[in-house]
């Protein structure tokens, strides 16, 4: 009887395609049937939305979303990392992760966003999804002041999105364009601004200042006040005597015509050049009182040139302000329509549904720069701004490591949603590599898409954002059913955000996985809960005031002699661990906190005292070239919230505009350090986990980070 | 005689409007687009036409050009600050489509074989380059959409490149083994250290050289055959056995490829380079026989050959520019394919020199014909001359074969390289009109007739400049309703009320300050920023002294420092061009340069230039 159907669902697909009719195309996703079921799964399409067909999908989202039980979203972007050291470290403390993720957020563009609403529905016993794919792209719609949009675009990223098939003629041809609330005020703030000042006086004494010189000008201006003046008296004789001035307008020709606009009569001006355009305007103005010259936006968004008779300077005055207040609601609706995607973060937003993402920090990030305005400076702001807007989000890469059992059923398998999902989902991912090997799925999920772009379907469309984001509200779904949920026990639960299982993971977000930094987005603070520490601990402890920076140095030198060459001066396990942001620059971090005093004051010195014990001294060979850098931790985050991104670490310093070769420390710390300098000398110094092998791990960790495509693929 | 066509160029690419439709239905000219796929192909023919050209016309497709109205060249710019906004742009943004046509012009006729070569910056070899990443501007993008752009054929089948400076470091990076090159070199005293390693490897060679020789084990059983290979630490390269020999210095790298040239008749060494650039190790590589060696040795030349094309890719066609022609220049084609930038004007021009010595610019050479200081791009430039002057020209473009039939359609506008085609006709109108033979034997100094070397090499930093700044000396600079002002008596001011006009602030000013009583001039560079030209010397200073001071003489001048009025000079404004602190607003800029004034060498500081003030408004207010 299942198989009956499928069969049926099938055919259904086939005669809506060939109709083209709106209604849904309905394709099974079903678990429990055992044979078939892959093929049931690739005829569904997703729903593609361009800027053709976007106020349609609009309105019907609006309601998908308004049933929605929870909405998942993923986006696409042109970039990650716009510099090889902005990449995420180990070494980053919790500011500086944002701060990396503000710049990301800032400077590339968002191409695709994926959202899919997901709806219980209790007599099918099913969640029923439904797939969006939203092109996007920042065209500049209206003319707001200020510069032109640009965005960046990391080329292993783009190659990426090409390789997963990413239409790029869609996105810039039909992408949807959009409006922060930012952009919106500014450019209402601008409108206001031009409607204030009195435009069409300047406009009129421009006119004025020029001056007639060719003959044939003088001849043409000449005929037009004639033919103006003609018209006047048509108007005035015929309406004395009561008759229809239609019949005066016989003598024009096909370049005037009479219209009535805002109840007055008017000429039409047809077929002139812009320049004779001009010497009407100043004909109209220098010899016609009772006569204004205006230009208005007719009908199919042609420009009109129009003179318009008025009674009296009252009237006039009149007039100008109706036609001003046409030209401003015009205007208003422009800067309204040019909102564009921005009314689906609307949406989500005054929704309150819970939205699902998949390590989705950065998505988010995005979200709030594109759409609400720019990026607060710090994670604290940030967070509570974000937290306002969207006041449930849940993180199904929180979710998958946070929970012991999933843990332990996913065995060491990685968290990136196509892992998950083909574990969790297996026969929803049919199409998915290794599918047998997952669980069986608790909940079903129905898909539905209007048909209207069949034919586009690519099953295997993984890296497109509208299936992402199906895929990641799938995993949600499978992952409550494994916490306990049940649907089918207790539908209709509008109220997910409130569950009691649920809300301990609620608003927890990655702030950076690497590390598994976790931001709790109603603190800002954050977390520390043990069962998030996923990753064992490989790195001894990083403490970030033990921490010196150094830049600039021959580039031939790896951190292996680096870590000789400090060694020789401060002893064999006075380095704990050397780091590599990339090829111009290290971080050194020191078994105590003096040292990092200690050392800038040495380098400071020896290169003050350009003598031979300096020239002897075991650091000359890291000062070598005399290009040598160096700072405490707190300068990294001074380089991190520069708006430039150079390529090489030692470039970006320089480009902010250093001077300096070397930032001592402030005067308490120095006297503490001098405290404490013979004590380490003296040899009593804590053990730490110092061995040249974690160095070496840390260095092709860095290397390995230098291509963002992987990490983006690993997501 | 080896032809050595001049390099025509064009700069305002972007500024032709979607105007031109009606042009493009009646030529259709059939331009070669090249990709990934055909790039081998294309690249033979290109030589060849190279070679039997007169002069090389250029044309790039852009994803951005200035990202604020006062990143533009602005008239008030010198040579030196026009440079640095250019290089900024060419840093930032990235080219798609790089159209190249070489042609002749016989009498009346046009020669042409144009192509269009679809760039993208791919990192083919995952060493991050040619570029991290690169900026668009979305409204060139858009653009360049409605004029049908494939973006997609574009980004999937763009070929790539590697500039010069980047290919070398990239050798390092790409970790192939590169053949050794025998250095003769006398080899100082050998240290015990230096006798103990040679020897080691000597031994240990020789042991896996005569393993492989002794035909007795060529039988032997796979588990023999690989416990041997275990023992002796033997692998394979390709089909041959080969041992890798670690060496520790590049002292060792000489010392072991001194030791392998007794074996020089069967053995042929590698040098294994790590991802630094150093040596990691010596592979030897046993051939079998002379003949064996002598394939080995040609195959590793292709695949070096191979090598260098994959990694130079488009670069190649400059280079062919560049040989064949001696030739060529721009800021664009120069930090992509050449180096990175350098850091002065005059760097920049004594580079591009040795690799480009002939350069013309079109947009200059009509301005020698006068009044057309106002068309700024190519169909509006030819359909002017077509008004104004009778020089007709025909167009013909050979390719060989029909192959060409396929790459065109009536859609067809100047994303697909048709402007490089544009050019060539304007260039051979204009020299008609301007009585040039265009002709381009040279002499036996290797001067170009000297008619059209008058031309060569003078180009505007940027062309939305109208004014000419000269990198040779003669050349006729317009003087009607222009006055020369020194650097020294410009003085740029932001702070004031926003939205406020030029003629407004003129006034405001006027009131304020003695100085403003004698003649002076202003113009507004953005919303935030104006520049006054003092047109008395010595008048700057004493502004900006009465500035410094607070406006405390004057109270009018006070009132508005106290409200955020700033002033800053030249010298400034220059910081931040060179810089590259080009923020979206010039005050911010200014601002920022005058932060970092004190510290940096004020090495420049008394030099000044003479700028050309141009009475005309300099930008339209509605650009804004």
């Amino acid at each position: 009887m299942k198989k009956q159907w499928l069969v049926r669902a099938l055919s259904e697909t086939l005669t809506l395609a060939s109709t083209t009719t709106s209604s849904f195309t309905r394709s099974l996703c079903s678990s429990t049937s055992s044979s078939s079921s892959s093929s049931s799964s690739s005829s569904f399409a997703l729903k593609n939305v361009t800027k053709s067909n976007f106020e349609s999908a609009l309105s019907d989202l609006r309601r998908l979303v308004r049933d929605a039980d929870f909405v998942s979203i993923d986006l696409e972007m042109t970039g990650v990392t716009s510099a090889p050291w902005r990449d995420s470290f180990e070494f980053d403390r919790f500011d500086i992760r944002y701060l990396k993720v503000k710049d990301s957020a800032e400077k590339f563009a968002v191409v695709q966003f994926g959202v899919c609403p997901f709806r219980w529905d209790s007599s099918k016993q099913s969640f029923i999804a439904h797939p969006h794919n939203f092109y996007i792209f920042p065209r500049q719609e209206i003319p707001v002041g200020g510069p032109s949009y640009e965005f960046l675009c990391q080329t292993t990223s783009i190659d990426f999105l090409a390789k997963y098939q990413f239409d790029f003629n869609q996105c810039i041809h039909e992408g949807i364009s959009y409006l922060s609330r930012g952009q919106q005020d500014e450019a209402l703030r601008h409108l206001q601004m031009r409607y204030e000042d009195d435009l069409s006086e300047l406009y009129l004494r421009e006119a004025r200042d020029t001056a007639l010189v060719r003959i044939a000008d003088v001849l043409f201006t000449e005929r037009m006040k004639n033919r103006i003046s003609e018209w006047r008296e048509g108007l005035l004789q015929s309406r004395n005597s009561g008759s229809k001035f239609q019949e005066s307008t016989n003598d024009f020709s096909q370049q005037f015509q009479t219209i009535f606009f805002k109840m007055r009569p008017a000429l039409l001006l047809n077929g002139f050049t812009s320049h004779q355009l001009r010497l009407i305007q100043l004909v109209t103005v220098k010899h016609f009182e009772n006569l204004v010259y205006i230009r208005v936006k007719g009908e199919s968004s042609t420009v009109q040139q129009l003179i318009v008779y008025t009674e009296s300077n009252n009237d006039r005055g009149l007039l100008m302000k109706e036609v001003k207040d046409g030209l401003r609601k015009e205007e208003e609706k422009k800067i309204e329509a040019a909102v564009g995607f921005r009314h689906v973060i609307d949406l989500l937003s005054s929704e309150q549904k819970l939205i699902v993402g998949h390590n989705c920090f950065l998505d988010i990030a995005h979200m709030y720069s594109k759409f609400l305005g720019s990026l607060p400076s710090t994670a604290e702001e940030y967070v509570s701004s974000v937290h306002k807007y969207f006041p449930y989000i849940i993180d199904t890469k929180v979710l998958l490591n946070a929970n012991d059992v999933l843990r332990a059923m996913m065995k060491k398998g990685s968290t990136s949603l196509s892992k998950a999902f083909a574990f969790l989902c297996s026969e929803i991912a049919s199409s998915v590599k290794g599918s047998r090997l997952g669980l069986k799925p608790h909940v079903n999920v129905e898909v539905r898409v209007d048909d209207m772009r069949s034919s586009n379907w690519n099953s295997g469309a993984k890296h497109e954002a509208g299936y992402d984001a199906f895929m990641t509200g799938c995993v949600f779904a499978q992952v409550c059913s494994h916490l306990g949920f049940n649907f089918e026990l207790h539908p209709p639960f509008t109220n997910l955000t409130h569950d009691e299982k649920l809300q301990k993971h609620i608003n927890l977000l990655y702030l950076s996985w690497i590390n598994s930094d976790i931001i709790d987005l109603r603190t800002g603070k954050q977390t520390a809960e043990s069962s998030y520490n996923s990753l064992k601990f490989r790195y001894p402890k990083i403490v970030f005031s033990n921490i010196c920076l150094i830049w600039g140095f021959p580039s031939k030198l790896k951190a292996r002699e680096i870590r000789e060459c400090i060694s020789k001066v401060f002893g064999p396990s006075s380095v704990s661990s050397i780091y590599h942001l990339d090829e111009t620059a290290v971080f050194v971090q020191f078994s105590k906190e003096e040292y990092v005093s200690v050392f800038l004051e040495l380098k400071e010195t020896l290169e003050r005292n350009n003598d031979p014990i300096s020239v002897l001294h075991p650091l000359s060979k890291l000062l070598e070239g005399g290009n040598t850098r160096a700072a405490s931790y707190e300068f990294y985050k001074e380089i991190c919230s520069s708006s430039i991104s150079k390529v090489l670490f030692a470039d970006q310093a320089e480009s902010i505009g250093i001077k300096w070769k070397t930032k001592l420390l402030g005067e308490n710390e120095m006297a503490s350090f001098r405290n404490s300098t013979d004590e380490s000398e003296s040899g009593k110094m804590n053990s730490v986990i110092d061995d040249l092998s974690c160095s070496h791990f840390l260095v092709d960790e860095t290397l390995d980070s230098l291509y963002p495509a992987e990490a983006q693929v690993s997501k | 005689m080896i032809p050595r066509p001049p390099m025509l160029q064009r700069r305002f690419l972007s500024t032709a409007t979607a105007t031109t439709t009606t042009t493009n239905h009646r030529r259709r000219w059939p331009v070669k687009q090249v990709t990934k796929a055909n790039f081998s192909e294309a690249l033979d023919q290109i030589k060849n036409h190279l070679g039997d050209s007169d002069f090389v016309a250029v044309s790039l497709q852009k994803t951005g050009s200035f990202s604020s109205p006062w990143h533009r060249v602005l008239p008030i710019d010198t040579a030196d600050t026009a440079y640095f906004k250019a290089k900024y742009a060419a840093e930032r943004f990235q080219v798609l489509q790089f159209a190249v046509c070489p042609f002749s012009i016989r009498a009346s006729k046009v020669i042409a074989h144009p192509y269009n070569f679809h760039l993208f910056p791919r990192d083919e070899l995952k060493i991050g380059m040619p570029s991290y990443s690169f900026s668009c501007q979305s409204s060139y993008l858009t653009s360049m959409a409605r004029e049908g752009f494939d973006f997609n054929a574009c980004i999937y089948n763009g070929i790539s490149y590697l500039s010069r400076a980047q290919e070398s470091a990239s050798k390092d990076r790409i970790g192939n083994p590169v053949p050794s090159k025998y250095v003769i070199q006398s080899s100082s005293a050998l240290s015990v250290a230096d006798a103990v390693f040679v020897e080691r490897i000597k031994s240990r060679v020789r042991h896996w050289r005569n393993a492989f020789k002794d035909t007795s084990t060529r039988a032997e059983e796979a588990l023999i055959k690989s416990l041997r290979k275990l023992i002796l630490g033997s692998e394979e390269y390709g089909s041959r056995p080969c041992l890798s020999i670690d060496v520790c210095s590049e002292r060792q790298v000489q010392l072991a490829l001194e030791m392998l040239r007794d074996f020089s008749e069967d053995l042929v060494p590698l040098l294994i380079p790590t991802k630094g650039g150093e040596t990691q190790a010596v592979r030897v590589v046993l051939t079998s026989s002379k003949e064996d060696k002598e394939t080995f040795e040609r195959e590793l030349q292709n695949l070096e050959d191979e090598q260098n094309k994959r990694v130079r890719g488009f670069r190649e066609v400059i280079d062919l520019i560049s040989t064949f022609s001696e030739t060529c220049y721009f800021t664009f084609i120069y930090s992509k394919f050449l180096s990175s930038l350098p850091s002065s004007m005059d760097e920049f021009r004594c580079s591009v020199r040795l690799v480009f010595p002939h350069i013309l610019d079109v947009n200059h050479l009509m301005k020698e014909i006068g009044l057309m200081k106002k068309v700024t791009n190519l169909p509006a430039a030819i359909s002017y001359l077509k008004r104004r002057f009778f020089a007709p020209i025909d167009m013909e473009i050979s390719h060989q074969g029909k192959s060409l039939l396929h790459t065109y359609d009536a859609s067809e506008s100047k994303i697909h390289g048709h402007d490089v085609l544009r050019i060539s006709e304007l260039f051979a109108k204009l020299c008609s009109i301007l009585k040039i033979a265009p002709v381009t034997h040279e002499d036996e100094n290797g001067h170009l007739p000297s008619v059209l070397e008058d031309y060569t090499n003078i180009f505007n930093p940027c062309s939305t400049s109208s004014q000419d700044h000269t990198i040779d000396e003669d050349v006729s600079v317009w003087t009607d309703n222009r006055r020369k002002v020194d650097s020294k008596d410009l003085v740029f001011l932001w702070g004031f009320r926003g939205g406020m006009s030029a003629r407004t602030l003129k006034k405001l000013l006027h009131d304020s300050h003695d100085v403003f009583s004698e003649e002076f001039d202003i113009r507004l560079l953005d919303k935030s920023c104006a520049v006054v030209a003092f047109w008395n010397p010595g008048l700057s200073e004493s502004f900006l002294e009465a500035m410094d001071s607070g406006g405390i003489s004057c109270e009018s001048l006070g009132e508005m420092i106290s409200e955020g009025l700033r002033a800053a000079t030249y010298q400034t404004y220059r910081r931040a061009c060179r810089l590259g602190i080009l923020e979206a607003d010039l005050a911010d800029s200014l601002e920022k340069a005058l932060g970092d004034a004190d510290s940096l060498s004020e090495a420049h500081s008394e030099e000044s230039s003479e700028i050309y003030w141009d009475s005309d408004l300099m930008i339209n207010l509605d650009d804004l």
